[in-house]
């Protein structure tokens, strides 16, 4: 059983022993103290985490705000008998199969404040006044999220196609038939019979942009002054602090990324029970 | 008024499209400008292509290296995952044994429960001791190890093959082994080829991994992380016109792939959510 040896060793152990050091005080070297619960008092008085779990609501928030409503508007129009349909799903498809460490290269070249491609462009057509700076402190975050929209939206479009082929036509027919025009039958037959999928979509969409910082890192690594700063972030630098721009400004602290680890996929899984229990609610009063 | 909503319609998409495409078509037009006419900008078409680009990018930037670094992590991590996977889908679906339960929940556990960067330092430290850490064998075996979304699609395609085949080799005095290699692995090569497609796509596409590994060996990186750390060079500046030749050396491969595949790729995804 390979399978089972490598799920073991590599897939469960490590979680395992992330549970031990989150009692104790080790830097990765020298001697491990056990020092309780204070890891986690520490969390609490962490103001820099703090921040960082603002930020990736922030980040969620908009990157679901702009990217679930385009991949739903994109899947019913790509839905029915349009000539080309099946050359734009692919189009809108395949931002997601490449690796979105490269892409936040290129965004990186785009963005650039200095000698950006896209400043260069809204300059020579006088769009705008002087040079945007894109990653600088008051857009990087909108930046950040634009950029995870783009990687993201044609994923969700597929699974809502996926969901919307599963309505029988049908319904659509008694729905004309009843005179209902395509506003109606969008609010009254497709939203309603779309309810259990998209509630799972939102759903993955709400893990993944929660849990996302690997083209964040790429981007800004977590700059300006930690303005996109993240949850799995600040978590990652923790454990491998002189990573990243090889600037080594902070110390390795496995026992306390430890604790720091646990708290946010405790926030990620209240988040995702709160969501699950919400939907159903809804579902029930709907 | 039907054609105003037609036009419409048709002016969105295409805007969306040409949305979608840009950063691609930026990378792919920009990898054969000079670096003075890219931050000069405001050209689309280059203005004389430069092949120049990809041979410095190639020859002084080491991105032949970081090629082959990506290609053995790729290609040695999709083999790794589809021996074990179709093994493990084969056992957990056709034979009962103790503690059958407790091993397909991990293995959703696996996949489903995230806890970011945390996990990669014990996973380091093991490597260490298997004396993996200055090798790319190391990145593979941990990308092996994370086979869960293809042995959950290998399982149902495993159950999608009749029992009836297996159990009358089996009978016939095949054995275990035998009937596995030569009865259920050519059944389940629909299922392979698209794992495989997957595999090697996030093999392909990975980036911490690899970077946090190759950390202290620099000659060891594959392309992801070789490109990024072009970003993070003193001279950044001076090399956008490698970042986006190295940018299409990652992104062309994929993209022809996914040319020739894209029912495949799309089907999976979709069907990630039906299952």
């Amino acid at each position: 059983m390979p399978s089972f040896l490598l799920t073991v060793v590599l897939g469960i152990y490590p979680i395992g022993w992330a549970m031990r050091y989150m009692f104790y005080d080790y830097k990765g070297y020298g001697a491990e103290r056990y020092i309780g619960l204070d890891n986690f008092a520490r969390v609490l008085r962490d103001g820099e985490f703090w921040q960082s779990v603002v930020n990736t609501f922030a980040y969620a928030g908009g990157k679901l705000a702009l990217s679930i409503p385009l991949a739903l508007l994109l899947a019913v129009l790509l839905n029915r008998g349009l000539r080309g349909r099946h050359v734009l799903r692919a189009v809108f498809f395949m931002p997601t199969i490449i690796s979105s460490a490269v892409m936040a290269v290129v965004f990186f070249a785009i963005f650039n404040a200095y000698n950006g491609v896209l400043n260069q462009f809204l300059l020579k057509y006088k769009l705008i006044g002087g040079a945007v700076d894109w990653l600088g402190v008051d857009h990087a975050m909108l930046t950040v999220v634009l950029v995870s929209v783009w990687g993201a939206v044609g994923n969700y479009m597929l699974l809502f196609l996926a969901g919307l082929q599963n309505i029988p036509a049908d319904v659509y027919e008694s729905a004309s038939l009843d005179g209902a025009n395509k506003l109606q039958q969008f609010r009254y037959v497709t939203l309603p019979m779309l309810g259990p999928v998209s509630q799972m979509i939102v759903m993955l969409a709400i893990i993944n942009a929660l849990k996302g910082y690997e083209s964040i890192m790429v981007l800004t690594d977590g700059g300006p002054v930690g303005k996109t700063n993240v949850m799995f972030l600040y978590v990652y630098k923790l454990f491998f602090p002189t990573a990243g721009t090889g600037a080594a400004s902070q110390v390795q602290e496995i026992g306390y990324g430890s604790a720091v680890a646990f708290v946010t996929a405790v926030i990620v899984g209240a988040v995702t029970v709160l969501y699950f229990y919400g939907s159903k609610q809804m579902n029930r009063y709907a | 008024m039907r054609t105003i909503g037609k036009t419409a319609l048709w002016a969105f998409l295409l805007a969306a499209a040409l949305l979608t495409l840009f950063p691609i078509l930026v990378t792919l037009l920009g990898s054969f400008k000079t670096n003075a006419e890219l931050t000069a900008g405001a050209t689309i078409l280059p203005t004389s292509w430069q092949l120049s680009n990809y041979a410095e990018a190639w020859r002084q930037a080491n991105f032949s290296a970081y090629t082959m670094n990506s290609l053995f992590v790729a290609a040695a991590s999709t083999i790794g995952i589809l021996l074990v996977s179709s093994m493990a889908a084969y056992v957990a679906d056709r034979m009962t044994f103790a503690g059958k339960r407790l091993y397909i929940g991990m293995q959703a556990f696996t996949m489903f429960v995230a806890i970011g960067a945390v996990v990669l330092r014990p996973q380091f430290e093991l490597m260490i001791k298997l004396r993996l850490q200055d090798t790319l064998w190391g990145v593979v075996l941990i990308l092996v190890s994370a086979h869960a979304s293809a042995f959950f699609i290998l399982l149902s395609f495993m159950s999608g093959i009749p029992r009836e085949l297996d159990e009358a080799a089996l009978i016939d005095g095949c054995s275990r082994g035998r009937t596995f290699v030569k009865i259920v692995l050519p059944l389940l090569a629909p299922g392979l080829g698209v794992c495989a497609l997957f595999a090697f796509r996030g093999a392909w596409n990975e980036y911490l991994l690899p970077f946090v590994f190759t950390l202290s060996k620099p000659e060891l990186q594959t392309l992801t992380v070789g490109l990024a750390s072009l970003k993070y060079g003193v001279s950044a500046a001076s090399q956008t016109h490698l970042m986006m030749a190295g940018a299409c050396l990652s992104i062309v491969p994929i993209l022809v792939a996914y040319v020739f595949a894209n029912k495949s790729f799309m089907q999976m995804s979709a069907g990630a959510i039906k299952g």
